[in-house]
């Protein structure tokens, strides 16, 4: 009986590891096709697709640095803004959401359907009237543009909302209240540290859809000294007649790596809920 | 008792100042303009606009295309919703189950949220060399016999939505796996340990404990999917002629809006009513999943 | 229980930086999170210099920035480039319109340049018609940049199409490779056709006429006699018809590669390494490229890229069976301009000026010039030599310097400049309107379909209409 439940859960994990690997080939191959290409010149990229890596990967470093691109730079900008952006974001959702999920108020039912209908409503073209705005309070060319309106994301509220009200237990906010912590201590110490997974699943989605924003913030920033990563690699894109496709894959695949770094860093706390779980009770 | 829930009830307004402050000074004026926009005939390159009352709705009901986008954005996102979640919830379950005890959690589910890192630019770009007509595709099926000769896979309607509807689900089942994940990790370890006490099977556990637990994740899933979904835009757009070809198959809601939007003169007015029936449609679907996704017990 | 203690005081570490960063700054908060973004501003402000913003999607123009302020010392040129891949450019253009952050000169792109030119966003540049005729500018680059014969843009260089063909197919199949006999053979489009059944005939199908029928696409509009639209309504010219019959002649007869522009197929061509599905080679007679088609895309391809195979040399030029024009780049002021007089200047410099124009087209701007100006300036900015300018004067004097050039050696010694010359004179932009490649793009997707054999005629032209009322709600289509 008990060799019988070993064999099956030997058997299914041989068939859950094939299906990860079938599954895993499927996502490398078109990564690893940025990747080769980041290897290879331009000429060789406009005449077709290779599987294997070829040798222009300094020729391609070459042609960034002489389009006096300063990468560094632009990779401190981005990680400002990235950075403050997750901040932002992240803090800010919790702390809306934890006024929705833990309170009782007039018009909290009205402020949660606002928040979703924010959601929904799609505002990928309002950028020209959302400038022209920007221009008149005189936040153009500031990557408080960028930042800022994340104060009210109304995406990562929504999933926060969700969040806590799966995580939140009534009980522990009542207790801490018995110790006499105030209410925002309690959300500070208390509710944070129980939503790490939730905190960090925001956070690793912020700091990826700021990183790789570009189409907005070449809208709104100006200056080329403020231009973030993904802005300087698009700019070599620019040159019509001539794009130089392989410092352009050079360059997304160098855009690409600090985001990995984050994720790996981040992404365990994602699954240290297990851990939390076991300690609430 | 009075003076502890007038102290609830200014918290709670103090939690969400900071949104609500933000909201006015920033997200309000896209979205009031974005409306008003919808009622005028408002171009960009003329910058003068006259109330047009509702001929921007009625032109839209008035010709075909915008019923095909509508059409199309449905076909597109369900197809690929459905794999999406359904490997996400397979492979977080699988990654959480205490019975295989999977190695590499964290590598697996980081090698498949990968793809969404990348830039869509650079994938529809891989996309259309993979199936050019010179590409490789064509190559491996005409040198081993499964075609007779070359063929304008991107020509071609099946393939075309085919291909979108692959690249969308494999740039966003592994963020999905995420979110689930962070979801079931959340629920208490002890549920599951009473359950297998009682006997319960693993399929039991999940229909009992997971899925009912897991439903507000499973809402915003949902709905950020749909709504993503119904804004479905960069993969359609750049794997073709950015206008839906072939035959307007690939012809998203958000690519119609685009195209009045970035049309010669710039019909910001038209774009705008565009998007104010997605906002409609997608709101009305939104409200029936949480509808039928609503916590039953909570309304009892 | 370790590690859940580590993200606690980890988190609560965030968490007080934000309290500390963050919180107070809600009501204040633009002022916070502006200062860094400020202060790399204000060194900029100080300088004395006259301030010249100028924008555009590439970085050519930079050059002739660099070299404005040669001889403009109290003007400093910001040059900004915005790419316009996925049409940032654009919107970013349409958005600054009004506001105070409005740049003083703007580059506009060949597809776009009519929607400004009639728009009322430009300034007049009636001041400078004296110049551009002493220049010589070519007409076809005046009337680009003219509305109701208001003239709001001009281009520094002319754009002229041409035909390159292969000289030892031509040897092989027409018996000579001599530029005025290939020229003689597909003056009209009844000897192109000819052409092209010859070579399908004398290959055995394995040499194509063209790659792409795509190739011929924009002579056959360049032609047409009437724009298309008049008073308000959508006209197609025969021209446009012709095309599409000569198109699917083409694809029925096996007379192209049926390989799309700008695909590997296209370029696999021009050296000689186009291979297809199953493996045989082809061979591709001649390409439709414009002036800077030559340095920047025929030259370069003309090496596949693993070396085995380079058709340098073995190339000549004509004018073909109809003139056209292809891309090129104007120059406009914006009307609200706080320094309107000044980007007259600049536009007068970059497009007018026969010495900017002669050291452009000669390879004087090396990056050891530039940098002698501004130290500042990147490695590989710098204009080699070849580029076709629009003013016929400029042109006149430096033709013959092209005679013993690297392009000519590429040509087998014919002079390239001398061909584009030609031909330059006899283009006509006259009909071109803002809605043109909104309406010419349209038109690509439901020829494929035809072409492919997927829709009738009839099709074709429903759906292509259909398309239009989308994007033109105010445009008459019957």
């Amino acid at each position: 009986m008990f060799k019988d439940y070993r064999f099956t859960t030997n058997l299914l994990r041989v068939f859950v590891y094939t299906v990860l690997v079938i599954l895993l080939i499927v996502t490398i191959v078109p990564i690893w096709l940025v990747v080769v290409n980041a290897s290879r010149s331009t000429l060789e990229i406009q005449q077709g697709l290779s599987f294997l890596p070829s040798t222009h990967t300094l020729d391609n470093y070459g042609t960034l640095l002489g389009r006096g691109l300063d990468l560094g730079r632009g990779f401190m900008n981005s990680l400002f803004v990235a950075f403050c952006s997750t901040l932002v974001t992240v803090y800010f959702s919790f702390l809306t959401a934890y006024g929705l999920v833990v309170y009782k108020f007039k018009g909290k039912k009205l402020f949660y359907n606002l928040i979703v209908a924010l959601v929904l409503i799609p505002l990928q073209f309002s950028i020209i009237g959302f400038y022209q705005y920007m221009s008149k309070i005189g936040l153009t060319d500031s990557y408080a543009s960028l930042i800022l309106p994340l104060i009210a994301n109304a995406g990562a509220v929504f999933f926060a909302k969700q969040y806590l009200e799966a995580v939140v237990v009534q009980d522990l906010v009542d207790a801490a209240r018995i110790d006499g912590a105030s209410e925002f201590a309690t959300f500070h110490r208390i509710i944070l540290p129980l939503a790490v997974p939730g905190l960090m699943t925001t956070g690793i989605f912020a700091f990826v859809a700021a990183w790789n924003n570009f189409f907005n913030a070449f809208i709104l920033i100006t200056t080329r000294d403020k231009y973030t990563l993904p802005m300087l690699v698009q700019t070599l894109r620019g040159d019509v007649y001539r794009t130089e496709y392989g410092a352009i894959y050079l360059g997304l695949a160098v855009t690409v790596v600090p985001i990995i770094i984050i994720y790996a860093i981040f992404s365990r706390y994602i699954v240290s809920g297990i851990a939390m779980g076991a300690l609430k009770e | 008792m009075n003076l502890t829930a007038l102290k609830k009830i200014n918290h709670g307004y103090l939690f969400i100042a900071p949104f609500v402050i933000g909201f006015l000074i920033f997200g309000l004026y896209p979205v009031v303009n974005t409306l008003a926009l919808s009622f005028t005939d408002m171009t960009l390159m003329t910058r003068e606009g006259n109330w047009n009352d509702f001929q921007n709705f009625t032109r839209l009901f008035a010709d075909d295309v915008f019923m095909t986008a509508v059409g199309n954005t449905w076909l597109l996102w369900i197809l690929n919703f459905i794999p999406q979640i359904g490997i996400a919830m397979l492979l977080s379950m699988w990654f959480t189950n205490a019975r295989l005890r999977l190695k590499g959690v964290g590598l697996w589910r980081a090698m498949f949220f990968l793809p969404n890192l990348l830039m869509p630019a650079a994938v529809a770009a891989l996309f259309f060399s993979l199936f050019s007509y010179y590409g490789p595709v064509n190559q491996v099926m005409v040198r081993f016999d499964l075609l007779p000769e070359a063929v304008h896979f991107l020509q071609k309607i099946p393939v075309a939505r085919a291909l979108v509807i692959f690249i969308q689900w494999w740039m966003w089942f592994g963020q999905t796996t995420i979110i689930l994940m962070a979801g079931m990790t959340s629920i208490p370890v002890h549920l599951y340990e009473a359950a297998m006490v009682d006997g319960a099977t693993s399929m039991q556990m999940f229909t009992r404990i997971t899925l009912p637990l897991l439903k507000p994740i499973l809402v915003y899933i949902f709905v950020t999917s749909l709504v993503g979904g119904m804004q479905m835009f960069d993969i359609p757009y750049l794997l073709t002629d950015g206008r839906g070809s072939p035959s307007q198959s690939i012809l998203t809601n958000t690519i119609l809006m685009y195209t009045k939007f970035a049309s010669s003169k710039g019909h910001i007015g038209a774009a705008s009513a565009v998007g104010v029936m997605v906002f409609l449609m997608t709101s009305v679907c939104a409200m029936a999943i949480m509808y039928f996704l609503r916590d039953k017990d909570k309304d009892k | 229980m370790r590690k859940s203690l580590f993200s606690i005081v980890s988190l609560l570490i965030i968490a007080s930086m934000l309290l500390a960063g963050c919180t107070p700054a809600t009501t204040a908060a633009p002022a916070a999170t502006a200062a860094p973004a400020e202060a790399t501003q204000a060194p900029a402000a100080s300088t004395e210099k006259t301030i010249l913003n100028v924008w555009s999607f590439t970085n050519e123009i930079n050059t002739m920035a660099i070299a404005f302020e040669a001889i403009h010392p109290e003007v400093d040129v910001v040059y900004t480039m915005i790419p316009m891949t996925n049409g940032e450019y654009q919107t970013k253009l349409k958005a600054v319109i009004g506001t105070a952050d409005t740049p003083d000169v703007i580059a506009l792109e060949a597809a776009f340049v009519k929607e400004y030119v009639e728009a009322d966003f430009l300034a007049d540049l009636a001041d400078l018609l004296p110049a551009a005729q002493a220049a010589q500018t070519y007409q076809f680059v005046i009337d680009v940049g003219t509305d109701n014969g208001v003239t709001k843009a001009f281009a520094y260089q002319a754009t002229p199409g041409a035909v390159f063909y292969r000289r030892s197919l031509a040897t092989e199949y027409f018996g000579t490779d001599d530029p005025a006999e290939i020229q003689a053979m597909m003056s009209d489009l009844d000897g192109f056709i000819e052409m092209a059944a010859t070579i399908k005939e004398k290959s055995g199908g394995d040499t194509y006429m063209v790659a792409s029928s795509g190739d011929f696409q924009n002579p056959f509009f360049a032609n047409r006699a009437q724009p298309w639209v008049v008073d308000g309504a959508l006209v197609v010219d025969p021209m446009v018809e012709e095309y599409i019959n000569i198109a699917k002649l083409f694809r029925d007869n096996g007379y192209e590669a049926q390989a799309q522009q700008w695909q590997e197929g296209w370029f696999a061509g021009m050296n000689d390494s186009l291979v297809d599905a199953d493996g045989n080679a082809k061979q591709v007679f001649c390409y439709f490229l414009p002036t800077w088609g030559l340095p920047y895309v025929l030259a370069p391809n003309s090496k596949s890229a693993d070396g085995a195979h380079d058709t340098g040399g073995d190339w000549g030029v004509v004018t073909g069976p109809l003139p056209y024009q292809w891309g090129g780049t104007w120059l406009g002021a914006m009307a609200e301009s706080p320094n309107l007089e000044l980007a007259k200047e600049f536009i007068r410099f970059a497009t007018l000026d026969e010495q900017n124009l002669t050291n452009w087209a000669t390879g004087v701007y090396t990056n050891a010039y530039l940098a002698a100006i501004d130290p500042n300036v990147a490695p590989d900015q710098a204009q080699a030599a070849g580029d076709f300018v629009s003013s016929k004067v400029v042109v006149n004097k430096i033709v013959a310097s092209f005679d013993n050039s690297e392009l000519s050696a590429f040509l087998a010694g014919q002079n390239s400049y001398a061909g584009f010359a030609e031909a330059a004179p006899s283009v006509n932009a006259k009909l071109m309107t803002g809605s043109d490649d909104a309406i010419q793009r349209a038109l690509n997707d439901p020829i494929n379909q035809y072409l492919n054999g997927e829709i009738s005629m009839d099709d074709l032209w429903s759906i292509w209409k259909d398309a239009l009322r989308t994007e033109f709600p105010d445009l008459v289509i019957k």
